[in-house]
């Protein structure tokens, strides 16, 4: 029963994201193909707070690791905790009175977490380990970090809310693991990621 | 593998596996080889290894019914046999046998999957795809040491009441009706360890890492480590006991005690048991 | 998707990429998407919560009373389950599977969630207010409950807790601590004590070349089983000890001998002194024993102890032969030598071939002794459920409070416990689930279970120095309803005490006070703040106490075994062997699926009770396994499967402890029957404690029959197959190994 409810609500969510005008051009319908032959775009999501990517990694130029913080050293990313958001925005008095600057402190005053809707979101079964992509690409091939993140979640940086770009179907894993990669930025060995099952199947 | 796969290669399938050479410490996805070493003198059939794995792997208790059916589910057990030269009483004890998927490396197990659900990794398992398996059971039919374990009720719904399913394993997949599984080693284990080793620039250090049985044990009867490493402590141990991965049977000596369960059926398991012993002059 | 609660695919919420993320569905997710679940990071920092990553705490086992040092594997704020700590000299990292359950009993699907008050005759949820206000109506200052009329059971213990315990009984002017436990050392403390001077002494397997064990299964349920399984390895390691195992049903131990030897039950101490005799006859131990003890062990030849023990004649002549080849050696006795009428007796003669052989003082010593005798460990005992139940039946009781033990459901039914409780007009249990006793009781207070709470342990057995095992909590309480123990002693001793303990507001500063002040003893030379985290991360306070002395003197008169002890009884000619299970004990945590699924050891039964019977007597009354057995005894009958075991003396049944619950829940109850039901009131002369052993049964086939559920095939051999290969030791060259 409860299911069916949250479905009838995801939908109602779906359709009101699509709906609303969203500022970024990564606005196209749902399942766009792209230039890789996959199925990539996701839907919009509505957000509890409308956290503006652009503006802190591109606007700032904040690496996604400062706030991601478990991307370098664990298998999920981490949504940052609030206290992290207020650690800056105590400080910041420019943007205090925006209306989402003010959601975020209503959060903090409450004491309750912001209920973020995940947007990468792996089935259940899959174990990917976000470590092992940035320690490959950006510490050991030194490529900057947007664009390692990117690989696989797209240009974030010039998006508002997150929005799913790739398809992160497994045949699009796959196509990636297979091409031979670079080992560091110096040397010109190379070798290609792993792909049998239990790499990834839990 | 598929009929047609395993036709077009079946020399392949059949002869080359195990090869000299297959696992080289300077070669990439050929570093590891996991392996075993479990010393029967003095495993006590304490059953600890079981509940760990329970445990580690989101096991289900499935209740005396089915239990008595044969669809209990535990990856590791421990077989108990008596003499067969036992006249009145036991009077050697029992043997214990804990017995878990082997990770044989010319599986009998994975040449008979019509659909590649089971297939060896490159670090020496027997890898099992939940979610390609259809059910077949050929795997289980042609195990020979019969440690996989089919589901055949949706054990999800019932061998969890709540709030038990708060002990599960997020690293581990609950599995549902229709489909095998077995023991892997405790892999989730492993695949962090191998990742925290390429993180650091290095490989699994010896111990680092254990499966969850090797962990509890109490007498510490069960030795577990990367074999292609000759300084592991199970590479020196294999090496001692005179037990070699690639060949099927062994030359050895006779007070040597390693040996591979059913060696003779060919099927280079990784598991090195170390013989009983008992004081006959006891 | 919908009828199940979770699927396959939901492969537990990777709960992951913040905090703590809500699965937003009961349905597990399968494919890509967005949108659909939602993550909530924390607000803040949060203890026991690293996303994605597992963080291990130190804590306690509490499952039996080895207290074990564990690490509590910890995910987003959940224990999802438990290893050994290393720290730990005790568990030496390593741990049993009764050790694992604790996260069953966590999570168990019967916990009691919430107090629970007597109401006609069921019990009915009340508020924590209501249950504390009908507490200090009952019990507190104005109850006029003070002195002999109130009665205070708890199981074993140790630590801070018996402190607090120790001072509400003060508080009140009460004596009445009964510590209970019903499988409990007591018998072979007083052996040990009349022998060494003290309860309990260290015990170096290790060092031995040849262990002998009178029916002690010490590798499934003695003092400390995981430490005797290291202790044990090594033993096995080269030169390989032997080990010699004589009981009346095979335990785990002995199944792992190299020479069981089936005995009459109560014919240990009998058997002991055969050996003597021989061992006398050696001339390096002719002066070993003072002459009045060598007199009274020279009438016991070989064929004389093999007809009162049932062994056979040459084997009395091998134990000996063995024991002076292979030294030192150790011999040891166990529950079914201890259980009996004489069991002091019977353990005392097997402690006499140590004083022969001179192992005191090379394989067994003393203990350390620990500088702290308040929180000192209370090994329990049955004369204390004596006790309390005689104080009950007189009406002598107006209150008891019972922690830590389930009388109702191991107290004899001889003894009508259940009947004397009744008569108390007020009775508080504090229990994880309402188990039987609790169904008695007045009032049910619902508390945390031992990973939930802070505490702090001793065992009674200390391999290395005394180390003292800290319990911290590995989570956070999952019931909002449910309390520490420690709080609530603590109000309860405010109740009366408020001024001396007005400075901790609860169990934890109390606690963190009283650790503190140990620092002087541990030679901590850092800040006290410093200590209390040190001592809670490692798990553990070492102490490098000194050495108990240990004495070695057999008085003569102290040596007095009753002539003839294998006495037939044509009404109930077998004697019942109550075994204890190692992952079951007294039944205490049988509501964990996973001890219910594990199979025992030796028969390999699981989820069930049987009867052990040998497959020669069965076969004479013509027994098949499955065939439903009336064994009874003069208190009561028992109706169970005939399970036929090769390791068990043909005179003799055995019927494992542990099962046949009515109240604990929905894993436990109906499987199985209650052996405690049947035993007969034999009690040990010279402690009282209750004879485990001492009951006769008899045996009656019944026209019903039911297959017994195992795990072992149709054929228990290995039918020629080699799968377990046994090598002689003399070819074995283990010095040669890795």
């Amino acid at each position: 029963m409860i299911h069916r409810l949250l479905a009838v609500l995801s939908f109602v969510f779906l359709c009101v994201g699509t709906a609303s005008a969203e500022p970024l051009k990564w606005g196209g319908p749902i399942g766009s193909q792209t230039s890789d032959g996959y199925n990539a775009l996701g839907p919009v999501v509505k957000q509890p707070i409308e956290f503006p990517h652009y503006r802190h990694a591109r606007d700032m130029g904040i690496s996604c690791l400062y706030c991601h913080t478990g991307a370098r050293r664990g298998y999920v990313s981490v949504i940052p905790r609030i206290d992290k958001c207020i650690g800056c925005h105590q400080n910041i008095e420019s943007v205090r009175n925006k209306p989402r600057i003010k959601k975020l402190f209503e959060y903090w005053e409450k004491k309750e977490p912001i209920p973020w809707k995940k947007v990468n979101d792996l089935p259940d079964y899959v174990r990917f380990n976000h470590e092992r992509h940035v320690q490959r690409f950006y510490f050991r091939q030194n490529r900057p970090i947007r664009e390692v993140c990117g690989y696989c979640h797209g240009d974030v940086a010039n998006m508002t809310v997150d929005r799913r770009v790739k398809s992160l179907s497994m045949g699009w894993c796959i196509s990636c693991h297979q091409k031979d990669h670079r080992e560091n930025d110096v040397s010109m060995k190379t070798s290609h990621g792993p792909y049998e099952c239990w790499q990834c199947h839990k | 593998m598929s009929i047609t796969n395993l036709l077009n290669n079946w020399s392949f399938y059949r002869n080359k596996r195990p090869y000299r050479g297959q696992y080289d410490l300077n070669k990439e996805y050929s570093e590891y080889k996991w392996a075993m070493a479990l010393d029967l003198d003095i495993c006590t059939g304490c059953n600890a290894c079981t509940t760990a794995c329970y445990a580690e792997n989101n096991l289900p208790v499935v209740g005396k019914k089915r239990f008595h059916h044969g669809q209990v589910m535990h990856w590791i057990r421990i077989e108990r046999y008596w003499d067969e030269k036992m006249v009145d009483f036991p009077e050697q004890g029992a043997s214990f046998l804990p017995m878990m998927c082997q990770q044989c490396e010319a599986a009998p197990c994975e040449t008979v999957c019509p659909v590649g659900a089971t297939s060896h990794t490159n670090d020496g398992l027997n890898s099992q795809n939940y979610h390609r398996c259809i059910g077949s059971r050929y795997c289980s039919a042609n195990c020979p040491y019969k440690v996989r374990y089919f589901n055949f009720w949706n054990y999800p719904s019932t061998a969890w009441p709540a709030p038990l399913p708060d002990q599960l394993n997020p690293d581990v997949t609950v599995r549902t009706k229709g489909i095998m599984e077995k023991c892997t080693f405790c892999v989730q284990r492993l695949n962090e360890a191998k990742s925290r080793a390429r993180t650091e620039y290095r490989l699994v250090r010896d111990g680092e890492v254990v499966p969850a049985c090797v962990q509890a044990c109490p007498t510490s009867a069960i030795t577990f480590g990367n074999i292609v490493d000759p300084n592991s402590k199970v590479a020196k141990m294999w090496k001692n006991q005179q037990v070699d991965l690639y060949k099927d049977l062994q030359e050895k000596d006779n007070t040597v005690r390693g040996y591979r369960i059913l060696e003779d059926l060919r099927p280079f398991p990784s598991v090195m048991y170390m013989e009983r012993i008992r004081d006959t002059e006891a | 998707m919908s009828e199940s609660g979770i699927n396959r695919r939901d492969f537990l919420k990777v709960l992951g990429l913040g905090g703590s993320s809500l699965a937003l569905t009961g349905c597990g997710n399968t494919d890509i998407r967005s949108g659909d679940e939602l993550i909530m990071p924390n607000v803040s920092p949060e203890d026991f919560v690293v996303p994605g990553l597992s963080v291990f705490y130190a804590s306690t086992c509490t499952q039996c009373g080895s207290a074990c040092g564990v690490m509590g594997r910890v995910r987003e704020g959940r224990v999802l389950k438990m290893e050994g700590n290393p720290q730990s000299k005790i568990s030496g990292g390593k741990i049993c599977g009764l050790g694992q359950a604790a996260v069953q009993v966590q999570y168990n699907p019967d916990r009691l969630t919430q107090p629970m008050m007597k109401v006609g005759n069921g019990l009915q949820p009340v508020s924590w207010d209501k249950a504390m206000a009908t507490l200090n109506e009952k019990v507190g200052p104005k109850s006029g409950i003070k002195g002999e009329n109130f009665a205070f059971m708890t199981g074993a213990m140790s630590g801070h807790l018996k402190v607090l315990v120790q001072n509400y009984l003060d508080s009140l002017d009460s004596k009445n601590h009964f510590a209970y436990e019903a499988l409990s050392p007591s018998i072979g403390f007083a052996a040990n004590k009349q022998v060494y001077g003290v309860d309990m002494p260290r015990l170096h397997f290790d060092k031995a070349k040849l262990i002998v064990s009178f029916g002690s299964d010490f590798l499934g349920t003695g003092a400390s089983p995981v430490h005797f399984a290291a202790e044990y390895a090594k033993f096995r390691k080269a030169p390989r000890g032997t080990l010699v195992q004589i009981e009346p049903k095979m335990t785990m131990t002995g199944a792992n001998a190299d020479r069981w030897i089936a005995i009459i039950p109560g014919t240990e101490g009998i058997f002991a002194l055969g050996v003597a005799n021989q061992l006398l006859k050696h001339s390096e131990f002719t002066n070993t024993v003072p002459a009045g003890i060598a007199s009274l062990v020279s009438k016991y030849d070989p064929e004389t102890v093999s007809q009162i023990t049932g062994v056979r004649p040459e084997l009395v002549g091998h134990v000996a032969s063995l024991l002076w080849e292979k030294t030192p050696s150790i011999v040891i006795s166990g529950a079914s030598a201890e259980g009996h009428a004489h069991g002091v007796q019977n353990a005392v003669a097997i402690q006499l071939l140590n004083k022969i052989l001179g192992n005191v003082g090379k394989t067994i010593d003393g203990q350390a002794k620990s500088p702290f005798p308040q929180i000192a460990p209370e090994a329990g005992s049955f004369s204390s459920l004596k006790a309390m139940n005689d104080a009950m039946g007189g009406g002598k009781l107006q209150a008891v409070f019972i922690h830590g033990a389930n009388p109702v459901f191991t107290a004899p039914s001889f003894m009508g416990f259940r009947d004397n409780l009744r008569k108390v007009p007020f009775k508080v249990a504090f229990v994880n689930a309402a188990d039987e006793t609790a169904q008695e009781c007045d009032l049910v207070l619902p508390i945390l279970t031992a990973v939930e709470e802070f505490g702090s342990n001793i065992a009674w057995y200390q391999p290395e120095g005394v180390e003292i095992t800290m319990q911290q909590p590995l989570m956070n309480k999952l019931y909002p309803d449910t309390r520490s123990m420690g709080d609530i002693m603590l109000d309860l001793v405010k109740q009366r005490r408020a001024d001396e303990y007005k400075n901790w507001p609860d169990f934890f500063s109390y606690l963190k006070a009283a650790v503190i002040n140990m620092k002087p003893a541990v030679k901590y030379t850092d800040t006290d703040e410093h200590f209390w985290y040190d001592t809670l991360s490692s798990g553990v306070i070492h102490i490098d106490a000194p050495q108990e002395q240990i004495g070695d003197s057999f008085a003569e008169a102290a040596l007095s075994l009753p002539e003839v002890q294998n006495v037939q009884d044509p009404k109930f000619p077998f004697y019942l062997v109550p075994s204890e299970r190692h992952y079951f004990r007294d039944g205490r945590h049988a509501n964990c699926g996973w001890l219910q699924e594990s199979p025992d050891p030796l028969t390999t039964i699981v989820w069930d009770s049987w009867v052990e019977i040998h497959p020669k007597t069965a076969a004479s009354m013509g027994i098949k396994e499955g065939d439903y057995l009336e064994i009874a005894s003069q208190n009561g009958t028992l109706k169970v499967k005939a399970y036929l075991f090769p390791g068990i003396h043909p005179d003799a049944v055995s019927i494992p402890l542990g099962q046949g619950h009515e109240s604990l829940g929905r894993f436990a109850n109906g499987v199985g029957v209650n052996p405690f039901t049947i035993l007969n009131p034999v009690f040990e002369k010279d402690t009282g404690e209750l004879a485990m052993f001492g009951t006769r049964v008899s045996v009656k086939k019944t026209s019903d029959s039911e297959i017994v559920v195992k795990d072992e095939g149709p054929v228990s051999t290995q039918m020629g197959r080699k799968l377990v290969v046994t090598l002689p030791a003399d070819v074995a060259q283990l010095s040669k190994e890795i």
